[in-house]
């Protein structure tokens, strides 16, 4: 890709979680984060396969979504899970260059940018929501992700969109 | 509300033991949405499918749920069960207790609870699924072959002699690597010996049109249907269809000139291997101003810039030094080796032999070779650290494989990648050597990584098999069906579903102002669908309805 390094600043940005607003007093605790994972087919699904075919330990945190491509994650898809009570989101696809559509992941990285400042500007941390790139073969990657992940919500505590009004 | 039926696997003791099946049981029933639980300890086994047949036939019910394994593993399966028993293969959802609950959540309860939330949400979703027509066109078994060295020779004979019409592009002339080559190792065979009869019977098999000095500009198109562009040197072009496109690109003997070690094009008496063979051992040897008494043949040359072993330098290492040792049996030969590698059948023996003929072996951890009056010095480090010096005649450099420069640009068109040291990626290294991630892409020989004639045609041999069994003549070529499709309603023609697509397959019909998709070119990924504004894009099986309803059941 020409905009490789355009790409990875971008990466960087979006990739790395941001510090969010923490909510001391629901987090932490008995609170078990319901987070929901859309995963492309091809590679992310894949590799959370992976995962249970080396019994790798895994909060039960995250339940998956199978679609065939990241780039069928509709930025809504995201906003729709909150609305719904999610306490997070995941998006994970092949790795840049690896898609199995050629260039949908690129697609998503863009999305998701979109999807961040939507989230803000609706008042909701950005560190809810999480776009990572996890091989097919990256079984190890994705319990970690999901490990790290979890954490992160059960620090950020429960939704608050479930009890306030935020749109 | 559709009938559905619910089946819960519980393959051996992988999900029975971790998951509590019996509660997962007792709260779906509560749930009142499905009309019926059954269980079963392996359902994708030939007595769990018939198990499920009949039971959905008894049954009556008009969709299932069936929680299991990965869809990876078994939708195929059962998609194959319900259209056996008349059901739409659409008609059901496998949900992945296994690999993605199973075996990742070790506390039974937990487990529990998540193959519940997912089994919720495939309850949910499999209501709203919509039976798809399974689409098939006519294809083309026409097989084009792009490189013309042993592997694409061989591909484009195996195929023609089953009846096939195979296109063979070849950027110079045909022979490859092969046709520079005097003997061959193992057998020590003269290369033309069966070059030549081949390349005759290429030249004659009416099946198959040869285009020499030729290059691939070009192709488009999909499994069953590609169509290439060719260009000639007298820039012509040509025009070509075929179902299947084969890479049998080769490989290229890695010149070692930026290895200043070796002192390749500086000093007298420096040859490759590659060379050797061009000019031929036993010219090279009378033909040399002074008698050469003494040769220091260099394995790994290249190796480490190259990143990989290419199996094959060793083994012809050794077929070089002996062919000296035969010609003048006073020339004392010495090969400078890192590892023995000797991968092949019977190249043990041949190892044994070429020291029963006199040849020497000695290990060195790197080497230097230099030049002077009297002639050339190879200074080596042994293992443990110790230097030793060789005065010879001639070195010899055994240099390695390096891919094919015209790989990315080829891989690029054709959708598929190259590795990091430039050879096209397998669509899995284990499972499918000679297959490519694009349909309908086959790799043989040198193009999917070194190797030695052997390895060249067993892989040619794979690959035109799998080129014969995925193109049958006169069979048609099923579609993808989870494709996506326009509503002419809703379409504002605002252009960015065609944007997206990687595949071309979506238009913007000028006349009507709306996108058509075309169903052969699309894929199915989905990415028109989440780029349409106006929500007239949808894809199929997975449209915005189906999969706000399983998120929201999942969170519930
Ligand atoms: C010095 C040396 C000695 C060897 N000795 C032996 C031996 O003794 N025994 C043995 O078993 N093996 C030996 N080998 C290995 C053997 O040569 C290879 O295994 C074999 O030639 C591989 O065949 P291939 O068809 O895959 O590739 P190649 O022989 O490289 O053929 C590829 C062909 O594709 C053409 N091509 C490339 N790009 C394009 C393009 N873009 N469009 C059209 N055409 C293209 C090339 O021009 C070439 O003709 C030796 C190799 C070398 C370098
Ligand atoms: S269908 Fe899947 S889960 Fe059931 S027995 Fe077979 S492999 Fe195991
Ligand atoms: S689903 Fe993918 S391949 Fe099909 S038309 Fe849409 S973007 Fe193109
Ligand atoms: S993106 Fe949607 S509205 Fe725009 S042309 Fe495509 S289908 Fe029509
Ligand atoms: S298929 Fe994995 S991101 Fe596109």
């Amino acid at each position: 890709m020409a905009d490789d390094g355009a790409a990875r600043q971008l990466d960087k940005e979006i990739l790395s979680p941001k510090p969010g607003i923490q909510s001391p007093a629901e987090g932490g605790g008995d609170f078990q984060p319901r987070i929901v994972g859309f995963l492309c087919n091809w590679c992310s699904y894949a590799g959370a396969d992976l995962a249970g075919v080396t019994r790798l330990k895994m909060p039960p945190s995250m339940v998956a979504i199978r679609v065939m491509c990241s780039s069928r994650v509709d930025p809504l898809f995201v906003l729709k899970a909150f609305l719904a009570g999610a306490d997070g989101v995941l998006v994970a696809g092949c790795h840049p260059g690896d898609c199995h559509y050629q260039t949908g992941n690129y697609y998503t990285r863009r999305r998701f940018a979109l999807t961040l400042k939507v989230l803000e500007e609706l008042g909701l941390e950005a560190n809810r929501v999480r776009l990572s790139w996890v091989s097919a073969s990256e079984g190890g990657r994705f319990a970690e992700v999901v490990t790290e992940f979890t954490e992160t919500i059960r620090k950020a505590g429960p939704n608050p969109a479930k009890t306030e009004v935020f749109l | 509300m559709a009938k559905i039926g619910l089946y819960l696997c519980e393959c051996g003791p992988n999900i029975a033991d971790a998951i509590d099946l019996d509660r997962v049981a007792a709260e779906i029933e509560k749930d009142g949405k499905v009309a019926g639980i059954e269980r079963h300890k392996l359902f994708c086994s030939a007595d769990g499918k018939k198990f499920l047949a009949e039971s959905i036939k008894k049954n009556g019910f008009e969709r299932f749920v069936i929680a299991a394994c990965s869809p990876k593993q078994h939708e195929g399966t059962f998609a194959e069960v319900a259209s056996d028993v008349g059901l739409n293969p659409q008609m059901f959802q496998l949900v992945n207790i296994r690999e993605q609950c199973a075996w990742t959540v070790p506390d039974k309860e937990q487990a529990t609870g998540k193959a519940l939330r997912f089994i919720r949400a495939a309850v949910t979703r499999v209501q709203y699924h919509q039976a798809l027509e399974q689409k098939e066109i006519d294809c083309n078994p026409d097989v084009f072959v792009i490189g013309g060295g042993i592997a694409g020779i061989e591909v484009a004979l195996r195929t023609a002699h089953k009846g096939r019409k195979v296109f063979l592009a070849e950027k110079g002339e045909l022979g490859g690597m092969l046709k520079e080559r005097g003997l061959l190792f193992p057998a020590m065979e003269p290369a033309g010996d069966f070059l030549g009869p081949r390349i005759d019977a290429l030249r004659n098999n009416p099946q198959i049109e040869l285009f020499e000095n030729c290059k691939v500009k070009e192709v488009l198109g999909f499994f069953g249907s590609f169509v290439a562009l060719l260009e000639t040197q007298e820039g012509k072009e040509i025009e070509l269809k075929a179902g299947s496109v084969v890479l049998a690109t080769g490989a290229q003997a890695f010149n070692p000139k930026e290895l200043a070690e070796y002192g390749y094009g500086k000093l007298d008496g420096v040859y490759t291997a590659d060379e050797i063979e061009k000019r031929g051992v036993g010219k090279l040897l009378t033909e040399s101003a002074k008698p050469v008494k003494s040769v220091a043949v260099i394995h790994c040359v290249g190796r480490d810039k190259l990143g990989y072993c290419s199996k094959m330098c060793c083994v012809n290492s050794m077929k070089i030094a002996r062919q000296i040792r035969e010609q003048s049996a006073e020339t004392e030969v010495v090969e400078l080796y890192r590892d023995l590698c000797l991968p092949g059948k019977g190249y043990d023996r041949f190892y044994k032999e070429t020291e029963a003929k006199g040849v020497k072996f000695a290990r060195f951890e790197s080497v230097e070779v230099t030049g002077g009056d009297s002639g050339l010095t190879v200074k080596y480090k042994q293992p443990g650290g110790t230097g030793a010096e060789l005065a010879v005649d001639m070195v010899v450099l055994s240099t390695g494989l390096a891919a094919n420069p015209s790989n990315p640009e080829l891989a690029d068109m054709l959708s598929i990648s190259v590795d990091e040291s430039g050879f096209f990626v397998e669509e899995h290294a284990v499972l499918n050597p000679v297959s490519t991630m694009t349909e309908g892409v086959f790799i043989a020989g040198c193009a999917r990584g070194p190797g030695d004639t052997r390895d060249t045609i067993v892989q040619a041999s794979a690959t035109a098999g799998k080129v014969l069994s995925s193109l049958v003549p006169g069979k048609r070529l099923q579609l993808e069906t989870r494709t996506s499709e326009v509503s002419e309603k809703l379409c504002v023609g605002c252009g960015t579903c065609v944007t997206v697509c990687a595949y071309g397959a979506t238009t913007l019909d000028e006349s009507r102002h709306i996108a058509v998709v075309n169903e052969v070119l699309c894929r199915g990924c989905g990415n028109c669908a989440s780029a349409c504004p106006s929500g007239a894009a949808k894809h199929r099986h997975f449209t915005t309805r189906q999969l706000n309803q399983e998120v929201t059941e999942i969170l519930k």
